[in-house]
């Protein structure tokens, strides 16, 4: 019996064996064919989003932007002459599941490309696995981690050093020093109240408060019930909906009343949807498409994004959040770098870090060697809220 | 002293919705021997298909009165789908079946309300501040309905005689049946009071907490958490342990860390098995968890 027992064991562990040899073994040799058939046939594009869990208010719509404009690219003709496929993966908004993801695009579907992660944790989570395959990635989130000093790493979304600059500068002009910050327990928020002691230093601005909550937190009584307690001048909430729409609802029920900087994680319906009307008066730094009607008419960014908004309302009948912004981005310009370069990955790195002067949605991207991103505090305006609706800020 | 208030009154509407969840518990447990893991879905479920008729234009109130006896209804159909058709059933057993039906409602519910969380509208009634405290008057909400759900569970369960029949089954199944009790009708009655109870506490508790597909889950551990502390048995300590978990939670947030919150109730579960797997009113008449 126990004889038997050891040579199941024994066959398991061959058979498991000579399965991973196989696998590995098509692996790399799949790896070379696809580089060798790398010019023609289909481009294939892996995207990973945060679809469901703690992200899906930007991983939804983000896969709604990529679907919409795949299907315009091909029906235009694709990229010289070569159609783009997608292959897009829920991470889960889980750091694993982007990781597991990206290892799959990479190996099985074998992409030319990555777009994602929608939030910072999952980007950074994918960032290591992109660089060890030397596959050019564009994450759709914020912290500047994720491209610091990264070679095939690329990112959309404004960084938050950036969105910090013109937050210090409107705090500035208004006398505040004192700021009390709630900030996201997870990647996104890493590090913020550092950063914001660090470019307000010159203004005289101190973090008086740090308090933090889990990115799918619902109740914030007890972070603000602290951060009330220390009596700041203004409070900062850095977080993304519905979080960051629920810790302003219970702000303004706690009965603060000093005013209140979000971060530009608050760009979409569901935000104002959960802070309802206690929104009204908020700061924060977005980009341009919320406030796109209020828009002069030489702005460079005008024409794309009136015709994002057109498109995206055309065919999902809602408004476009700037996460879908994002995502807007993120594929127009690996589109823009595929059309000059094809699919080679050496090649198309090249091209990305060439992108000048693109006006995106987000704002006029200006790529350079050290500049993954691409974006200054130019790309953001002070955006408030007055009676549900984005306004320009005064 | 303001900012203990403060946590201690939004411990208590957040301990209510748990309380709510783990009187369903107890109102199957103490009918059927059977842990039902589906609880948590009813509240989730309630509170989005409150979400869905408020969408499609119905009054709130309307929309609560159709949301909670749909849940009531769903939660009698899978009991009579997956619970009635098992000829052994042991608390084991029930487990793992009801987990699993867990699973394929919450599948359901991502497939059929997206992946996004929702809340209803905040019920009528404005915010005021008490001495400091500020209350919501959701909070309020909260509180009231499910003192008075509680109290009707419980009225129901221990001075009507069909509320005590229920109790009969599980103490003494061939005697409660020869006297006239039907034992599955008596498991009907007892899913209806947990679909009830479910759909309660998502619906005044979705305004705050939101909805989502996995909402369920949590809410549903921690009101299984509560249930423990009675043994799984009583509908007082479950109601009153949800109380006492929820201001635990949110003082460890104020004080500690918010990190902390969603670890304070398997501390507790850890606890009292260990040291009171009867339960804290500790007679030895109630069952093992």
């Amino acid at each position: 019996m126990q004889r038997s027992m050891r040579l199941v064991s024994f066959g398991l562990a061959v058979g498991l064996a000579t399965t991973l040899a196989a696998c590995s073994e098509s692996g790399s040799s799949g790896s070379s064919a696809s580089g060798a058939a790398a010019s023609t046939g289909d481009i294939k594009i892996g995207v990973v989003l945060d679809i469901t869990g703690a992200g899906a208010s930007l991983g939804v719509p983000e896969r709604q932007t990529i679907e919409m404009l795949a299907d315009q690219v091909n029906a235009a003709g694709g990229v010289n002459g070569r159609k783009v496929k997608l292959y897009i993966e829920d991470n889960q908004s889980t750091e694993d599941g982007a990781a597991k993801a990206t290892t799959k695009l990479l190996t099985t579907e074998k992409v030319d490309i990555l777009l994602g992660a929608s939030r910072t944790g999952p980007s950074l989570a994918m960032r290591p696995i992109a660089e060890k395959a030397e596959k050019p990635m564009v994450s759709l989130a914020a912290n500047a981690k994720i491209v610091d000093g990264s070679k095939w790493v690329f990112k959309t979304a404004q960084n938050d050093k950036v969105v910090l600059e013109k937050m210090v500068d409107d705090m500035k002009a208004k006398g505040i020093t004192q700021v009390a910050v709630a900030r996201d327990a997870s990647g996104f928020g890493e590090g913020i109240p550092e950063m914001l002691a660090e470019v307000g230093k010159a203004a005289g601005i101190t973090v008086v408060k740090v308090e933090k909550f889990a990115p799918d937190a619902t109740d914030f009584t007890s972070q603000m019930t602290n951060l009330r307690a220390s009596n700041p001048q203004a409070v900062l909430i850095w977080g993304i909906p519905p979080a960051a729409g629920l810790a302003q609802k219970a702000y303004k029920q706690l009965g603060l009343n000093v005013p209140v900087y979000q971060s530009h994680g608050i760009g979409n319906q569901a935000f104002l949807d959960t802070a309802g009307d206690t929104a009204d008066g908020l700061r924060a730094p977005l980009g341009r498409m919320l406030v796109a009607s209020q828009l002069k008419d030489d702005d460079p960014q005008k024409p794309v994004v009136t015709k994002f908004i057109a498109d995206f309302k055309a065919k999902y009948n809602a408004n476009p959040s700037t996460f879908a912004g994002h995502a807007y981005d993120g594929f127009m310009i690996a589109i823009e770098a595929l059309k000059k370069a094809g699919t080679d990955s050496a090649k198309l790195r090249d091209a990305l870090e060439a992108i000048t002067k693109w006006p995106g949605v987000s704002g006029v991207f200006s790529m350079t060697p050290t500049d993954h991103s691409g974006l200054t505090k130019d790309a953001l305006v002070m955006v408030t809220v007055e009676n549900k609706a984005w306004k320009v800020a005064g | 002293m303001i900012d203990l208030l403060q946590l201690v009154f939004a411990g208590l509407a957040q301990g209510a919705v748990y309380g709510l969840v783990a009187l369903g518990f107890v109102a199957i447990f103490s009918v059927r021997e059977i842990v039902n893991l589906v609880q948590g879905e009813y509240a989730a479920l309630a509170g989005l298909t409150a979400i869905s008729a408020v969408g499609a234009g119905l009054p709130l109130l309307v929309a609560i009165l159709v949301a909670i006896p749909v849940t009531i209804g769903i939660a009698v159909l899978l009991e009579r789908l997956t619970i009635a058709p098992v000829k052994k059933m042991t608390p084991l057993t029930s487990i793992i079946l009801t987990l699993g039906v867990s699973t394929a409602v919450k599948a359901l519910m991502l497939l059929i309300w997206g992946p996004e969380a929702k809340g209803l509208p905040t019920f009528p009634g404005s915010d005021i501040v008490l001495g400091g405290v500020s209350i919501r008057s959701q909070e309020l909400w909260v509180l009231g309905v499910a003192a008075v759900v509680a109290y009707g569970v419980i009225w129901f369960y221990e001075h009507t005689v069909r509320g005590k029949s229920l109790r009969a089954c599980a103490e003494q199944p061939v005697a409660a049946r020869l006297v006239g009790i039907s034992p599955r009708t008596a498991t009907v009655v007892a899913f209806a009071v947990a679909g009830l109870v479910g759909g309660v506490a998502g619906v005044v508790g979705s305004p705050i907490y939101l909805s989502s597909w996995t909402s369920g889950l949590t809410l549903g551990l921690k009101g299984f958490v509560a249930a423990t502390l009675g043994g799984l048995t009583s509908l007082r300590v479950a109601m009153l342990g949800g109380l006492g978990l929820g201001i635990l939670e949110n003082l460890v947030a104020g004080y500690l860390s918010s990190g902390y919150r969603d670890a304070v109730a398997f501390v507790v579960l850890v606890l009292v098995l260990l040291f009171k797997p009867h339960g804290l009113a500790g007679k030895s008449s109630g069952v093992r968890v």
